[in-house]
C-alpha cells in the first residue's frame, strides 16, 4: 500500500506475462484463472483463436494473446495459463505464459500510451505502468475477439 | 411501479390463456358440445378478462367483455340457443376481444368493436340488447328475462353478506372497496364496518387484514350473482351469504305480505330457467362450501405453477452438465479397467439410467402441447376465408402432442404462412369446387403426432394440388431450372421451396408478401427440422414437417475428421458407405462424385471443407455419410472414421463467440472436450461455391 501517495481511486490489476513483455488487465474483468487444456480448433477462424474449450458446460473461445498482440505464438505447454475474462456479455479465455502479480494502482500511476506506429499497441494498450523498473502495459479487452463479419456487413 | 408492471404482465398472460380457453370452448360448442362444463368455461374466460380489465381501468375492454358476457350468461342459463349463427357471432366477438386485449397490452390503436357489439345485442334481441350496448351497465336491466315485470319487484330479496378479507386477498391486489362497489351494482346495499379486530397503531401490521364488513343487500338477482362478485377472492376471505328471512327494516317487501307473489315468481322462474338451481337453494349456505364442485374441477384441470423460464433453463443446463459428467465418469471407469460386474460398474449403470430419466423429465418441463399454436389458426382461417371468399373448415388433430416451448414459439410463423397458403393457393373457389364435384367447403387439416422421437406436423388441403406445369414454367422463367429440364413430379413440387420462387403473378393480400415457401423451409431447418410436400392433382397437397422434440439435445453421428471429433445430425444422414476407389470419380478440377447405386452424388471431404486439411482425403481410406440436404439434394460427406451414434447436448457457440460457417453448434463429449456439430446444409452449399453461400446468407439476413 506504500505506493498509494498520489491520490486518485485505487484499483486492482492482474499482471501476466506474454513472451518477454508484461501486461495487465483490470481484476474486475477476470472471472477465473485455470491451467491450459487442449482446445478444439474452430474452422474459418483467425489464427489467434486457438479454438474452444469446455468451461463447466459453457463453450469458451480461447484467444492466444501473444498472436493477438502480434508476437510469435509459442508452443503451448502445461505451464501456460488461461485467464477467463468477461467482455461485455461474453466470456473469453486468454492464453498467456504466466500470471505474475496483483497490483494496486491509482489512476495517476497509469501513464498515457506514447505515440507509436504499432497498430496492435493502439488497439489494445490503454496505458503504461512503471513499477519497480518494469514496464507493464494496461490492455483493454474490447477488441480481442474478431469482429463479427455478419454484424459488420 | 415495477410491481404494477409485473401484475399487468401477469394479467395479460392470463388473458392469453383465457382467450385460448374461450376460443377452444366456442369451437367445441360449434362442434356440438352442449355440456355445462364447456359453456361455463367460456363464460368464466370472458368474466375473468372483464374482472382483470376492470382492475386496470381498461374501460373499452370491460365494456365489450361485459356485453359479451351478458350474451354468454343467457346461453349459460339456457335462454339463448347456441345456434351455428350465434356461435359465429360469438367467435367473432372472441376475435375482437383478443384484439382489444392486444391493443390494451401494446398500446396499439383503437379496435373496431361496434359491429361485433351490435351483433351481440342482436342475439339478445330488443331491450336486453340495448342494455348490453349501454355504457352504464350497472343497472337492473339484465335481470333474468323470465322474471316478468310484475314478478320482478316482489322477487327482490334481502341478503346478509358477511365479508372478512384475509391478508392474502390484499396481497393478490384485490380491493375490498371494489368488491363492495360491485355489490352495490346488484341492488341497494347497507354496509356496516366491523373494526373490532383493529389493534392499536403500535401493534398494527400493515400487511395484515383486520377489517370486516356486513352488507345488507336488497337485490332481485340470484344468490349466484352475489357469489360471483367474490369469484376472484374465493379462498382469500371468510364469506357468508344468507338470505334474511325475517322482516327487515330496509327490505321493501315483508315476506308475509307477498307470500303468494313470491311463489308466483318462483314458478315463473322455474319454468323459464329450469336448470338454474337458484330458487331451490337452501336459504343459508356458506359460499365456499356450496361452490366446492367448481373449484374442484378447476384444481383437477390445472394444478400448475408458474415458473420463470430462466429457472427451467438453468435446470436444463445443469442436467446437461450431469449427463456429460456421468459420461466422463463412465469413460474413466472403463479406462481404469474395472470389471463390468464390479459394484462400481453396476452402480454406474444405475446412475446412467437415473441421469437419463432426470434428463427426460427435465426436458418434459419445457414441453408444451402444440395446442397453443394450433389455437391461433382457426381465427386465421376465418379471416383468410373471409378475404378470399372461400369456404373453409379447419380441422385440427393431435393438439395435445407435446414439444419444446421454443419449437412451439418458432412454429407460429411458418404455420401461419402455410395455412394462409393452403387456403389462398391450395383451395379453389366454392364455384370451382362444385364444378369439380367437390363440396363447396374446403377442408384444411392441421395435425400433429409423435413419430420416432420427432414431432410430425402436417398441413393438408383438399384443393386442386400443385399445378406442376405452372410451377415448372415459373421456375424456368426465373432461371431456377433449365427450360428443358426433365423433372420428376416430386422434384417439381419441391421447386416451390427454392429461394427466388415467388409466384408473383398471383400476389394477393394474403399470401403475396414477398415471403415464399423458401422462408418457411428456412425457419423449419433452423429448428433442425425438415419439410416436404406431397401433392395429387385435383385431390390437394400435404406439407409434412418433421421437427426435433427439443432444441437441447440432438441425436448425432460422432465422426473423426483430420484428428478432430465432429458430430453430424443423424436426421440428415440417409446411410453410411464404405467408398471403393472404383466408385469415386473426379469431375472437373478437384470436385469428386461418388456412385451410389447407379446415381452420382457429389463427394465432399469435410476436413477440406472446414479447412482442417488442404489435400483431400483418399476416399478409400474413409467413410462416406450419404446425406440429404435442403430440397432433397443428396451429397456424400467424407470423414476419416465413424466413432458411433450418441445423443449430445447442444451448446451455443454464439454465447461466447460467434457463428462459425459450417458449424451449427457445439457439444461436450464424454472426455470433457468440445466437439463441433456440423451444419450440413452450409457445408454442401460452400462446396458448391463459397460465394453462393455468402450471398445466400446475406439475402437471408436482409429478408429476416
Amino acid at each position: 500500500m506504500s505506493e498509494l501517495h498520489n491520490g486518485g481511486a485505487a484499483r486492482e490489476l492482474i499482471s501476466f506475462r506474454v513472451g518477454a513483455q508484461e501486461f495487465c488487465v483490470d481484476i474486475m474483468a477476470v472471472r477465473e484463472i485455470r491451467g491450459w487444456t487442449a482446445a478444439t480448433a474452430l474452422p474459418q477462424s483467425p489464427s489467434y483463436v486457438r479454438g474452444v474449450i469446455n468451461l463447466r458446460g459453457a463453450v469458451l473461445p480461447i484467444v492466444d494473446l501473444a498472436a493477438r498482440l502480434g508476437f510469435a505464438s509459442a508452443e503451448t505447454t502445461a505451464r501456460h495459463v488461461i485467464i477467463v475474462a468477461q467482455i461485455g456479455a461474453q466470456q473469453v479465455g486468454l492464453l498467456v505464459d504466466a500470471v505474475s502479480d496483483i497490483l494496486t494502482v491509482t489512476d495517476a500511476m497509469v501513464q498515457p500510451t506514447p505515440e507509436v506506429a504499432s497498430d496492435t499497441a493502439k488497439a489494445f494498450v490503454r496505458g503504461l505502468i512503471a513499477l519497480e523498473g518494469r514496464m507493464i502495459s494496461l490492455i483493454g479487452l474490447d477488441h480481442v475477439l474478431p469482429d463479427d463479419e455478419l454484424e459488420a456487413a | 411501479m415495477d410491481q404494477l408492471a409485473a401484475i399487468r404482465e401477469t394479467f395479460f398472460q392470463e388473458c392469453e390463456e383465457q382467450l385460448a380457453e374461450l376460443e377452444s370452448g366456442l369451437l367445441a360448442m360449434e362442434a356440438g358440445a352442449t355440456d355445462s362444463e364447456t359453456i361455463n368455461a367460456v363464460f368464466r374466460a370472458v368474466h375473468s378478462i372483464k374482472g382483470g380489465a376492470g382492475a386496470f381501468g381498461l374501460d373499452e375492454l370491460v365494456r365489450f367483455a361485459h356485453g359479451f358476457e351478458t350474451v354468454l350468461d343467457e346461453v349459460r342459463a339456457g335462454r339463448l340457443e347456441p345456434t351455428p349463427d350465434a356461435l359465429k357471432v360469438l367467435l367473432r366477438a372472441a376475435d375482437v376481444l383478443a384484439d382489444l386485449v392486444c391493443s390494451a397490452r401494446d398500446g396499439g390503436g383503437s379496435v373496431e368493436t361496434e359491429t361485433s357489439a351490435a351483433e351481440l345485442s342482436q342475439l339478445l334481441g330488443g331491450e336486453a340488447g340495448d342494455a348490453a350496448a349501454e355504457d352504464d351497465w350497472g343497472d337492473f336491466e339484465f335481470q333474468p328475462l323470465g322474471a316478468g315485470q310484475t314478478a320482478a319487484a316482489p322477487s327482490a330479496k334481502a341478503w346478509r353478506v358477511t365479508f372478512r378479507p384475509r391478508a392474502d386477498l390484499y396481497a393478490k391486489a384485490n380491493e375490498s372497496a371494489l368488491l363492495l362497489r360491485e355489490l352495490r351494482r346488484l341492488g341497494e346495499i347497507e354496509v356496516s364496518l366491523d373494526a373490532s379486530n383493529l389493534p392499536s397503531l403500535a401493534e398494527l401490521d400493515p400487511e395484515a387484514a383486520y377489517l370486516a364488513w356486513t352488507v345488507i343487500l336488497t337485490t332481485e338477482r340470484e344468490q349466484s350473482a352475489i357469489v360471483e362478485v367474490f369469484d376472484f377472492v374465493d379462498g382469500d376471505c371468510d364469506l357468508s351469504i344468507e338470505e334474511i328471512a325475517e322482516d327487515h327494516a330496509e327490505s321493501p317487501i315483508a315476506p308475509t305480505d307477498v307470500g303468494d307473489l313470491d311463489i308466483a315468481a318462483l314458478i315463473a322462474k322455474a319454468q323459464s330457467a329450469a336448470p338454474d338451481p337458484g330458487p331451490e337453494a337452501p336459504p343459508t349456505r356458506d359460499a365456499p362450501a356450496a361452490r366446492a364442485p367448481e373449484p374442484m374441477t378447476h384444481a383437477a384441470a390445472g394444478a400448475t405453477i408458474r415458473v420463470d423460464l430462466e429457472r427451467v433453463d438453468r435446470l436444463i443446463d445443469l442436467v446437461g452438465e450431469l449427463v456429460i459428467n456421468q459420461a466422463m465418469l463412465s469413460q474413466r471407469v472403463l479406462e481404469a479397467g474395472i470389471a463390468r460386474a464390479s459394484g462400481v460398474a453396476v452402480g454406474l449403470d444405475e446412475l446412467e439410467q437415473l441421469t437419463r430419466e432426470i434428463q427426460d423429465s427435465v426436458m418434459a418441463i419445457r414441453a408444451q402441447p402444440v395446442k397453443s399454436v394450433f389455437q391461433r389458426m382457426p381465427r386465421l382461417a376465418r379471416e383468410v376465408a373471409a378475404l378470399t371468399g372461400k369456404q373453409v373448415r379447419l380441422v385440427t388433430e393431435g393438439e395435445a402432442t407435446e414439444v419444446d416451448k421454443t419449437v412451439i414459439e418458432r412454429l407460429t410463423d411458418p404455420l401461419t404462412h402455410m395455412i394462409r397458403n393452403a387456403i389462398d393457393h391450395g383451395l379453389e373457389s366454392p364455384e370451382r369446387r362444385e364444378a369439380a364435384g367437390k363440396p363447396a367447403e374446403g377442408v384444411v387439416r392441421l395435425s400433429a403426432a409423435h413419430r420416432s422421437g420427432r414431432i410430425v406436423i402436417e398441413v393438408a388441403d383438399d384443393g386442386a394440388g400443385i399445378n406442376r406445369e405452372r410451377v415448372k414454367q415459373i421456375a424456368a422463367e426465373r432461371g431456377l431450372i433449365a427450360a428443358d429440364a426433365v423433372l420428376s413430379d416430386e422434384e417439381t413440387d419441391n421447386l416451390i421451396f427454392m429461394a427466388g420462387f415467388s409466384t408473383a403473378s398471383e400476389v394477393s393480400d394474403i399470401s403475396g408478401r414477398g415471403v415464399g415457401m423458401d422462408v418457411v423451409r428456412r425457419s423449419i431447418q433452423a429448428l433442425g427440422g425438415r419439410i416436404s410436400i406431397a401433392s395429387r392433382p385435383g385431390k390437394g397437397s400435404t406439407f409434412t414437417m418433421s421437427l426435433p422434440l427439443t432444441l437441447a439435445v440432438l441425436d448425432g453421428m460422432v465422426v473423426t475428421v483430420a484428428g478432430q471429433t465432429l458430430v453430424a445430425p443423424l436426421t440428415a444422414i440417409v446411410e453410411t458407405l464404405q467408398p471403393k476407389a472404383a466408385d469415386v470419380h473426379s469431375l472437373g478440377g478437384d470436385a469428386r462424385v461418388i456412385a451410389v447405386r447407379d446415381s452420382y452424388v457429389p463427394l465432399i471431404d469435410v476436413g477440406q471443407a472446414l479447412g482442417y486439411r488442404a489435400a483431400p482425403l483418399d476416399a478409400a481410406c474413409g467413410v462416406a455419410l450419404l446425406i440429404e440436404s435442403e430440397g432433397g439434394a443428396r451429397a456424400a460427406l467424407l470423414a476419416d472414421e465413424i466413432q458411433g451414434q450418441r445423443q449430445v447436448v447442444i451448446k451455443s457457440l454464439e454465447a461466447n463467440y460467434r457463428q462459425v460457417p459450417g458449424v451449427a453448434a457445439a457439444t461436450i463429449l464424454g472426455d470433457g472436450r468440445v466437439a463441433l456439430i456440423l451444419d450440413i446444409d452450409t457445408i454442401v452449399a460452400v462446396s458448391r461455391g463459397a460465394d453462393l453461400a455468402r450471398s445466400e446468407r446475406r439475402r437471408a439476413t436482409a429478408a429476416g
